[in-house]
C-alpha cells in the first residue's frame, strides 16, 4: 500500500504545491478537509520546530514540556501505557515487515523515503523528519517557532492530519 | 575492638570464610568488609557472587579485581525506562568492556546474567569459548546478538544448566542454532526461549527433565498430529515447574498441557490471546501456582475463579491485551484486584493494568494484604480519578503504604495530588523502588520522597511538574541511590549543572534528542532538560556516550 506523507507550513498555496485539486474531497463523508487542517486549524500544531536560538530566555519556557507537544490524546504519548514493544499488537513473531513511505516537503524538490517499521512511535517519526528536512530559517519571520505539519493520504485519498490514530494502526493501514 | 590486638588473627582464614558464607546479603557482606582490614582480604577472596545494578557504577576491571573468586555474576545496564522506549537506542549499556574482563579475571566463571544490555555475537562467542564450566546463561530485555552467537553457546556449552532468554531482541538468521546442543541434554533444567521460533515437540524430547521451560511462538494452525505429540512431549516432562509462551496457540493447543498443570508453579500466558472461559478451564488444573501472568482477557470473573483455586498465589501479573483501547472494551475493572487480595493469603507482588480504579477497593486491598512486597498498578488514562467519587486516588495509595510495611517496590498511576507523596515519603521505610507518572502538584511531591523514604534506590519520574528546587535541596540523597530518571519534568539545564558541580560522585546524564541549536555546553541555564539520568558511580564520566548524551561535571 502506498502511503505518501506531505510535511508543509502553515499557509502558503500547498494544495496547488502537492497538486492536489478539490476533487479529492468527496462531499458527505469526507473526513477532515484539506482546507481546514491549514487554514483555521483548530487543532494544535503536531510537531513543533522550536528555533535554536533561545539566548532570550522565554520565561514561560521553564515549565516548558516538549513531549507534551507531542500529546494529541492518551494515544499518542511516548511509552505509555508502559508496556514492551513487544507486548503491543501487530506483532507477528517479532519479526519486522518493511514498510516505505513516501515522504515530500514543501517546495523540497527530493523526496524521502522512510521505513515505518523501523519506528515505534510519531516522535521516533517526527525525529527522523526533522533530521531528514532540516529547518531553514524564513527571512522577516517571526523566529521564536515555526510550525510544520505532517499529513498524509488515506486509501480514500483523503488527507489525513498524522497522529490521528494510535501508531500501530497508522503502520498497519 | 580492642586496639592493636589482631583478634581476627584468633581463627584461620577459613573460618572467617565459613562464618561470612553464612551472611545471606551482599550487604551484610559489605558490612562485615569495613570492620578490619583482615575480614576486608577474607571477605573479598571468598566471595563468589556479584550483582552490579548499574553497568556504570564501576570499572568491570575493578570489580574482577577485587573479587577475584566470582562464579556468578549478574549486571544490568539501561534504566528501566528503556523498555518503553524512552531512552535512546544507542544510549549505550554495552556488556563488551564486561565481558572482556570477566573472561581475564574471572575464567572460572559459571553463571552469567545480564539485563538490559547490549550484547553482540561476539561476546557470546567470548563466553561460550572461554568459560569452561559455563552452567547458566541469562539474557533478559538484551538486544545486539543473533541466533548465531546463541549456536556458539549451544555448541560449546556442555554443562549448560540453565538457558534463559526472554524479552530479548534476537536477530533470527540460524534456524537450527539448538541443534548445536549435545544430543543426550541431561544438565538442561531451565531453557525459557520465549523470544524465538523453534521446534519445540523434538527438543522436548531431549530435555525431559526440564524443569522450567519456555517457549516462542506456537503454531496457530491446529494439527491433529502434533496436538498429539506435542501432549506426549509435554507429559513426559514430569519435572515442570514453570510454563510459559504459547503466543498464538489457539485454545485448541491448551489441553496439551493439562497433564503438567497440577505440578506447575510458574505459569505465563500474558503473550497468549487465550480469552476468559479457556484461561478459567485451564487455570482450575492449576492448584499449585504460585506465580501467574495473564492478560486482563481473563476479566474479572477469571480473576475470582483464580482467587478461589490458586490459595498459593503469591505473584500475579494482569497485562493489557490492547493497550491503546482501540478495541472493544474488557470487563477487568477494581473488583478483580479486590477479589484476588481477598481470596489469595499468601500475594505479596502484583502488576495490575485496568482503566479504573477506586480509592475504596485500595483501601480494601491494603487490609487484606499487609504483606504486599511489590505493588505496581497502571491505570491506563492518565489523570484518571476514582471513578465513582472523582476524587484523587490518594488516600487509596496512602492507605497501601501505611499498611504494607515491607513494600519495597511502588508504582502509581491516576489522579494524584502531592498528598500521595507526604505519606510515601513518611511510611514507605522499605520502600527500594518508586515509579511515578503524570502525578503532582509541585516541588513539594519530589521533596516528600527524597526527603522521606530512607532505602530508596530507584527513582524513575516521567510527566510530573517537578522541578530544580526538591533537586538541588536533597543532591546528597542522590548519592545514597542507585539513580533517578526524570523525563518531561520541570528541570534545567542549570540545576543540573550545579548537581554535576556538587556531587562529584554522579554522573549526571542529560538527554537530548533533538539536535538542534546550540550544544548543550552553550546552552543557558534556563533551558529546560527533557531528560535526566543521574547515577552514583565510582567509575566517573563513561566514555561511550552517544551524540545525544552529555554527561555534565
Amino acid at each position: 500500500m502506498e502511503l505518501e506523507l506531505g510535511l508543509a507550513l502553515p499557509g502558503g498555496d500547498l494544495i496547488a504545491e502537492l497538486g492536489l485539486a478539490s476533487e479529492k474531497r468527496t462531499g458527505t463523508c469526507r473526513k477532515r478537509g484539506f482546507d481546514d487542517m491549514f487554514y483555521g486549524a483548530t487543532s494544535p500544531p503536531l510537531f513543533v520546530h522550536k528555533d535554536g536560538d533561545d539566548d532570550d530566555g522565554d520565561d514561560d519556557d521553564s515549565r516548558f514540556n516538549h513531549l507534551q507537544e507531542l500529546n494529541l490524546g492518551s494515544r499518542v504519548l511516548v511509552g505509555w501505557p508502559p508496556v514492551r514493544v513487544s507486548r503491543r499488537k501487530g506483532e507477528e513473531g517479532g519479526k519486522r515487515r518493511v514498510n516505505c513511505v513516501k515522504v515530500n516537503m514543501e517546495g523540497v524538490a527530493i523526496g524521502r523515503k522512510v521505513d515505518l517499521s523501523l519506528h515505534d512511535s510519531y516522535q521516533a517519526l517526527f525525529l527522523t523528519l526533522s533530521q531528514m528536512f532540516p529547518k531553514k530559517q524564513h527571512d522577516g519571520e517571526e523566529s521564536d517557532a515555526a510550525y510544520y505539519k505532517v499529513t498524509y493520504e488515506d486509501e480514500d485519498g483523503d488527507w489525513m492530519l498524522v497522529g490521528d490514530v494510535p501508531w500501530e494502526l497508522l503502520c498497519s493501514s | 575492638m580492642v586496639g592493636g590486638f589482631r583478634w581476627a588473627a584468633m581463627f584461620p582464614d577459613e573460618v572467617w570464610e565459613h562464618v561470612f558464607s553464612f551472611l545471606p546479603a551482599d550487604a551484610d557482606r559489605n558490612a562485615a568488609a569495613l570492620v578490619c582490614r583482615a575480614w576486608y582480604r577474607i571477605e573479598r577472596r571468598s566471595r563468589w557472587r556479584v550483582f552490579v545494578g548499574n553497568c556504570y557504577a564501576v570499572e568491570p576491571a575493578a570489580a574482577v579485581r577485587r573479587f577475584p573468586e566470582v562464579r556468578a555474576a549478574a549486571i544490568k545496564g539501561k534504566p528501566h525506562f528503556a523498555d518503553f522506549n524512552l531512552v535512546p537506542s544507542d544510549w549505550g549499556g554495552g556488556a563488551e568492556a564486561w565481558v572482556e574482563a570477566m573472561v581475564e579475571g574471572w575464567p572460572h566463571l559459571e553463571e552469567l546474567r545480564l539485563k538490559r544490555m547490549v550484547v553482540s555475537d561476539d561476546c557470546l562467542e567470548l563466553i561460550a569459548r572461554c568459560f569452561k564450566n559455563f552452567k547458566v546463561l541469562s539474557l533478559v530485555s538484551c538486544e545486539g546478538f543473533s541466533t548465531a552467537g546463541l549456536a556458539a553457546i549451544a555448541a560449546n556449552c556442555r554443562n549448560l544448566r540453565e538457558l534463559d532468554l526472554h524479552e530479548n531482541e534476537v536477530e533470527d538468521n540460524c534456524l537450527h542454532w539448538m541443534s548445536h546442543f549435545p544430543e543426550s541434554f541431561a544438565s538442561l533444567v531451565t531453557l525459557n526461549i520465549a523470544c524465538l521460533e523453534e521446534r519445540l515437540v523434538g527438543l522436548l524430547h531431549r530435555v525431559p527433565q526440564l524443569v522450567d521451560l519456555g517457549t516462542g511462538k506456537f503454531a496457530a494452525q491446529h494439527h491433529p498430529e502434533l496436538f498429539s505429540k506435542l501432549e506426549s512431549a509435554i507429559a513426559g516432562c514430569k519435572n515442570l515447574k514453570s510454563l510459559s509462551g504459547f503466543w498464538e496457540a489457539g485454545p485448541t493447543y491448551l489441553p496439551a498441557i493439562y497433564s503438567v498443570c497440577e505440578g506447575l508453579t510458574s505459569l505465563n500466558l500474558s503473550y497468549a490471546t487465550i480469552q476468559g472461559p479457556e484461561l478459567i478451564k485451564l487455570i482450575s488444573w492449576c492448584k499449585n501456582l504460585q506465580r501467574l501472568w495473564v492478560m486482563d482477557l481473563i476479566e474479572d470473573d477469571g480473576l475470582i475463579a483464580v482467587a478461589a483455586s490458586c490459595k498459593l498465589l503469591q505473584e500475579l501479573r494482569v497485562f493489557p491485551s490492547d493497550p491503546y483501547g482501540a478495541a472493544q472494551p474488557i470487563s477487568l475493572t477494581e473488583h478483580g484486584l479486590v477479589a484476588i487480595s481477598a481470596g489469595c493469603p499468601m500475594l505479596h507482588s502484583v502488576l495490575y493494568f485496568c482503566r479504573q480504579m477506586t480509592n475504596a477497593a485500595l483501601l480494601t486491598v491494603a487490609k487484606n494484604c499487609p504483606n504486599f512486597t511489590c505493588f505496581r498498578l497502571c491505570i491506563m488514562e492518565p489523570h484518571t480519578p476514582d471513578y465513582i467519587t472523582r476524587q484523587p486516588l490518594d488516600a487509596g495509595f496512602s492507605a497501601i503504604v501505611e499498611s504494607c510495611k515491607h513494600l519495597r517496590r511502588l508504582s502509581l498511576s491516576g489522579l494524584l495530588t502531592d498528598l500521595v507523596f507526604k505519606s510515601i515519603g513518611a511510611s514507605a521505610n522499605c520502600l527500594e523502588m518508586l515509579s511515578v507518572a503524570f502525578a503532582g502538584d509541585g516541588d513539594a511531591g519530589l521533596h516528600y520522597i527524597l526527603s522521606g523514604c530512607k532505602n530508596l534506590r530507584k527513582l524513575e519520574i516521567r510527566d510530573c511538574p517537578f522541578g530544580d528546587k526538591p533537586l538541588l535541596d536533597n543532591a546528597a540523597k542522590l548519592e545514597t541511590m542507585r539513580s533517578l530518571w526524570m523525563s518531561s519534568c520541570s528541570v534545567t539545564l542549570g540545576a543540573c549543572r550545579q548537581l554535576a558541580r556538587k556531587m562529584p560522585l554522579l554522573n549526571v546524564e542529560v538527554i537530548n534528542e533533538r539536535k538542534r541549536g546550540l550544544p548543550l555546553e552553550l546552552q543557558p541555564d534556563n533551558c529546560p532538560v527533557e531528560k535526566l539520568y543521574i547515577y552514583r558511580t565510582v567509575a566517573g564520566p563513561r566514555s561511550d556516550t552517544p551524540s545525544c548524551v552529555w554527561i555534565l561535571r
